[in-house]
């Protein structure tokens, strides 16, 4: 017999935390349909995608009511097209795009990514030509995620791509202005990508995979905040951070099982490879689901304020710790996202003027992902916006980590004004950025920041 | 006390040899459950006796009831399908379990285990049932949905996996776990 607080506990993670699985990804490799005629190229991704794909919904439904585990998005990730429709022109790159677009809405994901190009240390035609129509395609299709990886602690940091994505932000932005910017919003630019992820927008089927696998994100920073606000509350004396720290990594333990759970029975039933598990503290713009408010619950009353990365310094750490010890295929990205408009608890404290993009950028060096959903005036320069890319990428490269940059440039838009993006991607104030255009200069150097010397191990 | 103690020693000086005990204590009552083999017959009012003698200062009620030999491990039809944990929550009120369980009972659930209890008015019940193979947990969760509009309850159907995932440390697996079902299922 299972305990009754067990079984309770479980379920009030689901039912009144919000545990669920955020997203079942599936990468399947497209290397296979790479063909120098386009009709051919195109016509072979949509059957591959729709051979691996097409039962995606159908089992995730069954599996969803078997454990009685919410699984709120389906997704494709496949191999950076950068490389899959090399030697094409860019409406070549374009088709393929919109043959994504097509088959994700025809096989029910919400999202599919790796419209992508890998460009640390040096770029080919073929990544120069999907970087050139990342602005159409991020503002005529309504799915497809794209990804740049500009930075590997092996290789240094490109900086030439950087200042190309600089002027891609504006560009997109422009082209999306109605919608406050979006379309920038489906970019991520990466330093040390994950081949695993399974989040969007910076899904990709990576070199090293098999054909189909199925990763999983679990979020549940609902979860986490309850047991922290449980503990704190009920224990006879104020708990110490160590303390804490081992409250946070049981959750961890736990929501990590949830997904391993799913994802190896959707795997099963479709007879695909188990990929990983990725436990990241994803939030949403609902009140309670919120990375800030986890922080509040440590005793960061007004996020912003010293400690606050400390905080999430441990946050992030326990996180790690309690899905490493729950299973041996945690992979992706794993930790504590700060993405703020995402974030009831973090947008707040942007509008109270708490929180500053200074401090974001110190927060994004010790937890995953990076500078991730923030709004900036529209009116800033391609090269200052390169300049933000290229700071938050010197800490991934520097400190062997992953980190990123999703940064929205709202057209017509000042600092303090509202940037609305709807849905799971919330609203924040728009941030300003000091000392815009003052390095202009540095970013216009182009070439290639080399790797550190912490990367030569071999 | 010391009443397993008790019990277990009158057993043994009797010849017996315990294949299975279950035990709980539930409001300060003691209650104990065991499947005995002996080498030699046993009259069971005598067994019974002797075991209230041994423990009289526990004030024990016994009953000993001869099994035949057909009542090994439940036959595998009762414990066909799936392990499912069944949770009641609501609001405390006579006839909750029993409009439950006809429920389950007209849908060919097979209860195998089941606790309830009511804290400040509010009732809980945990169940280990197994599903037969043709009703899917989307067909009974959608059943006692319907019940729990009329009983101002909330019913919730999962896969017993679920729990064995976030409370062991056990390797995670799918599909039936691996438990020994005959010996489990004991029907209800």
């Amino acid at each position: 017999m299972y305990r009754t607080e067990d079984v309770l506990s479980t379920l009030s993670m689901i039912r009144q935390h919000k545990l669920d699985v955020r997203t079942v990804t599936m990468g399947i490799d497209l290397h296979p349909c790479s063909s120098p005629d386009l009709s051919i190229l195109c016509s072979r991704i949509r059957e591959r995608l729709v051979h691996y794909a097409g039962r995606l919904r159908g089992v995730c439904r069954d599996v969803e009511a078997r454990y009685g585990i919410p699984i709120v998005n389906r997704r494709i990730a496949v191999s950076p097209i950068a490389s899959i429709a090399a030697g094409h022109t860019a409406e070549g790159y374009l088709a393929v795009a919109k043959t994504l677009d097509s088959v994700a809405a025809e096989v029910e994901v919400d999202l599919v990514g790796g419209y992508t190009a890998l460009v640390q240390k040096g770029w080919t035609d073929g990544d120069r030509r999907l970087i050139a129509t990342l602005p159409e395609v991020l503002s005529t299709t309504s799915r497809v995620c794209a990804s740049v990886n500009v930075g590997t602690t092996a290789a240094g940091i490109n900086m030439d791509a950087i200042l190309a994505l600089g002027r891609v932000l504006k560009e997109t932005a422009a082209r999306t202005k109605d919608h406050d910017g979006f379309g920038c919003a489906k970019l991520v630019i990466f330093a040390n990508a994950p081949t695993d992820n399974p989040f969007m927008a910076g899904a990709f089927h990576g070199s090293g995979e098999p054909d189909c696998v199925i990763n999983i994100g679990v979020s549940g920073p609902g979860v986490v905040k309850a047991a922290v606000e449980d503990m704190v509350a009920h224990s006879p004396s104020r708990p110490t951070l160590g303390e804490i720290a081992e409250e946070i990594k049981s959750t961890a333990f736990r929501v990590t099982r949830v997904g391993e759970l799913i994802g190896r029975e959707v795997a099963d039933r479709l007879g695909v490879s188990f990929g990983i598990v990725d436990l990241s503290l994803a939030p949403t713009p609902q009140v309670g689901d919120s990375v800030g408010e986890i922080l509040q619950a440590m005793g960061v009353r007004r996020i912003g304020a010293p400690g606050s990365t400390a905080a999430l310094a441990l946050l992030n750490d326990a996180v790690k710790k309690g899905g490493s010890f729950a299973s041996s295929s945690v992979g992706g990205l794993s930790g504590a996202f700060v993405a703020v408009s995402e974030d009831s608890a973090l947008a707040n404290a942007v509008e109270v003027g708490d929180l500053t993009l200074a401090k974001l950028e110190a927060m994004t060096a010790v937890c995953s992902v990076g500078l991730d959903m923030i709004a900036v005036p529209g009116d800033t320069d391609a090269e200052t916006l390169a300049a933000l890319i290229a700071d938050e990428i010197a800490i991934g490269v520097i400190n062997h980590k992953t980190t990123a940059v999703r940064v929205i440039p709202v057209p017509e838009k000042k600092a303090g004004e509202r940037a609305v993006f709807g849905g799971l991607f919330g609203e924040m104030a728009i941030l300003p950025i000091h000392a815009a255009g003052g390095s202009a200069d540095f970013v216009l150097q182009g070439g290639r920041i080399p790797a550190p010397l912490s990367s030569l191990k071999n | 006390m010391g009443i397993v103690y008790s019990i277990t020693g009158t057993l043994l000086d009797q010849g017996g040899n315990i294949l299975e005990l279950s035990q709980t204590v539930m409001r300060d009552y003691f209650t104990i459950i065991l499947a005995v083999e002996f080498d030699s017959p046993h009259d069971p009012k005598e067994l019974a006796a002797t075991i209230i003698e041994r423990g009289k200062r526990f004030n024990l009620r016994v009953v000993v009831m001869e099994a035949s030999e057909k009542q090994g491990p439940a036959p595998a039809s009762i414990v066909d399908g799936d392990r499912f944990i069944i949770t009641v929550l609501g609001d405390d009120a006579p006839g909750n379990i029993h409009t439950i369980s006809g429920c389950l009972a007209a849908h060919g659930v097979n209860i195998v285990d089941l606790h309830a209890r009511v804290v400040a008015n509010q009732f809980s019940l945990v169940m280990e049932a197994y599903l037969p193979s043709e009703l899917s947990p989307a067909m009974i969760r959608g059943e006692l949905a319907r019940l729990c509009r009329d009983s101002k309850f909330e019913a919730f159907v999962q896969h017993e996996n679920i729990f064995l995932a976030t409370t062991e440390p056990s390797p995670v697996r799918v599909g039936s776990a691996l438990r020994n079902q005959g010996a489990a299922g004991v029907p209800h």
